[in-house]
């Protein structure tokens, strides 16, 4: 355990010197997640001239936007790209010859990246915040137990999605198209657009128990204080059990996978 | 007879290829029916390597030398046979395997791109659980070896090929490997740095006690470094031994050069030997071993004869002799 604990925070001191060597190209990807703040430009106008839409007025899309944006900074994942990209080329060589998992070096390349993230992502969230009038976080000693716990399993689900999907690289040539898909639907399904909650009828029940919703609009009803303690705990175990299922996908298609690498690439 | 550290038993891997022919058409059609092709990479391959040798694997092109490698070094798993590294299942990847080898691919990279090279010897620093006062030993001493004092705190990015491989090689070795895989070292690199980066590995291997397998396309790497030469083509063994036993196997003959005032005219020299090259103040020639004695004297009879040097077909010479002659049993087997 303290062989991997010292492993993990090498990763990660390294990882955090990458992410401060690459601050600008970080930057310039926080500005291309910045899609719910166009929302939140949207609803909201439409929500001061005709009134709320369903639980949600004006302040609501704000706080809503705003926490959605903040919550895609600290759960987003690019593991499907490093990841599928070493697989083709055969860069993973490097990786499976250390004597740790190369699945914990993506892991702490992610997770280093938070920080420097969140730091670069911060003033753009207080300056929305300040035009827009405003924030509501919640207040609930309960809700603010479960948030962390929400935040973990939603970028734990995103880190084991993507890297399941990056792990089709083993057999096909461009695993990331697939992503595509799931990205697509996650647009529409996780809350980036709209909250799910707003989805018409039969489609926001389904849609809320989806592992989309689980990974954003979730911790982001959480933190902007939408939902109640019973709500609370079914979305965590609901968006918990996603994250183990992924997990578990992860592990069986990295254990195949592995078997088939042709280490390409001279 | 040494501890044996690699040990390979009909070892053999397929791979699956995808193909079709070019153009559009040919693309649509391979989506619905993908054209695949069977590729033996290597073919039954047995083979044992001593404790501290040094092996060169040679090859053309394909010849299945870097997928060799890559079953050694637990990055492929066979298809069939059986491979120990250091008492190791390779493809088990065991932790106290990886720590005990290491491989260093000349076209591929460990190092951080865009951070100093000691970021990335920090890191393997800790995972692969150096002791602080042996890790600045090492550090130290693989630095002054390699000159490399002046280049492991810049940007990889902003490093000469040369440097580069030079910080790839310290990060390789700061753990002390036993077990050394080399493909293509000193690809691309000019002669000085070549022959740096070869006088580095014999130093390693002597006082480390390491055994280093090495492909190369340069065969003064393999002249130089290795006593003994594994020769694969089309994935199956051709030849293993000193490379003194593949020149006298493949091309007995010595190569006789000398200067001289005149050369007498190339036909009057073939009761000596086959003329290699002729001009008017030098010659050299292929004489048959058992003439050698007898051809020396004669030589150096001739007027103003001096620079006379006796030596074996360089070994690029013997390599296209051994795989044009293995094609031809093929075709006449075939």
């Amino acid at each position: 355990m303290r062989r991997w604990l010292a492993a993990s925070a090498a990763l990660w001191r390294l990882g955090i010197a990458e992410a401060v060597a690459y601050r600008t190209s970080m930057l310039v990807w926080i500005l291309t997640t910045t899609f719910p703040l166009v929302s939140l430009a949207l609803w909201s106008e439409i929500a001061r001239s005709g009134g709320p839409i369903g639980a949600y007025g004006a302040p609501e899309f704000v706080a809503y936007f705003v926490g959605a944006f903040l919550v895609r900074q600290l759960t987003a994942s690019w593991v499907v790209w490093d990841l599928e990209r070493q697989i083709r080329l055969g860069d993973l060589n490097v990786l499976l010859m250390r004597p740790i998992h190369p699945l914990l070096h993506h892991l702490m390349q992610n997770l280093a990246a938070l920080p420097v993230r969140l730091v670069l992502a911060a003033p753009l969230a207080i300056a929305v915040l300040i035009a827009a009038g405003g924030a509501t976080w919640t207040q609930d000693a309960g809700a603010l137990v479960v948030l962390p716990l929400a935040l973990i399993g939603g970028w734990l689900l995103n880190f084991a999605v993507q890297a399941s999907i990056a792990c089709l690289a083993f057999w096909v040539t461009r695993s990331s198209a697939v992503y595509e898909i799931w990205a697509g639907l996650f647009m529409v399904l996780s809350g980036y657009v709209l909250p799910t909650s707003l989805l018409p009828g039969e489609v926001a029940t389904i849609a809320r128990a989806l592992p989309f919703h689980a990974a954003l609009g979730f911790p982001t009803e959480l933190a902007v204080g939408r939902l109640t303690s019973v709500e609370a705990a079914t979305g965590l175990a609901i968006q918990w059990g996603w994250a183990a299922a992924a997990w578990l996908g992860l592990v069986w298609a990295w254990r195949r996978g592995v078997r088939v690498y042709g280490a390409y690439g001279a | 007879m040494s501890e044996l550290v690699v040990r390979a038993e009909g070892l053999s891997k397929r791979f699956t290829v995808a193909h079709r022919e070019a153009g559009l058409g040919a693309a649509v059609r391979a989506l619905f029916r993908r054209q695949t092709t069977t590729v033996e990479a290597v073919r039954g391959l047995s083979l044992s390597i001593a404790r501290g040798e040094r092996v060169g694997f040679l090859g053309p092109n394909g010849a299945g030398k870097t997928t060799t490698l890559k079953m050694f070094a637990g990055l492929l798993l066979p298809s069939a046979g059986s491979v120990r590294v250091g008492g190791w299942t390779p493809h088990q990847r065991e932790r106290e395997f990886l720590r005990s080898i290491s491989l260093v691919v000349g076209q591929k990279r460990q190092l951080s791109w865009d951070l100093p090279a000691v970021d990335t010897f920090e890191l393997n620093r800790v995972i692969f659980e150096i002791e602080g006062r042996i890790f600045k030993q090492r550090l130290e001493r693989l630095v002054s070896l390699l000159a490399a004092g002046s280049i492991i705190e810049k940007p990889v990015r902003q490093l000469s090929l040369g440097e580069r491989m030079k910080c790839e090689l310290i990060a390789a070795l700061l753990h002390g490997p036993q077990v050394l895989f080399l493909d293509e070292p000193t690809i691309g690199m000019d002669v000085a740095m070549q022959a740096a980066i070869r006088g580095f590995i014999r130093t390693y291997n002597e006082e480390e006690g390491a055994t280093v397998l090495l492909t190369s396309h340069y065969m003064e790497d393999v002249a130089a470094l290795c006593p003994r030469i594994v020769v694969i083509d089309e994935g199956r063994l051709r030849f293993d031994g000193s490379i003194e036993a593949l020149t006298r196997e493949i091309s007995p003959l010595r190569r006789i050069s000398v200067s001289a005032a005149r050369i007498p005219a190339a036909a009057a020299l073939a009761a000596l030997g086959r003329v290699v090259e002729w001009s008017p103040s030098r010659v050299t020639l292929d004489v048959a071993p058992e003439a050698v004695a007898a051809v020396v004297p004669a030589l150096l009879a001739w007027p103003e004869s001096r620079e006379l040097s006796v030596k074996d077909a360089p070994l690029e010479e013997v390599m296209r002799a051994l795989f044009s002659r293995a094609k031809t049993d093929e075709e006449e087997a075939g």
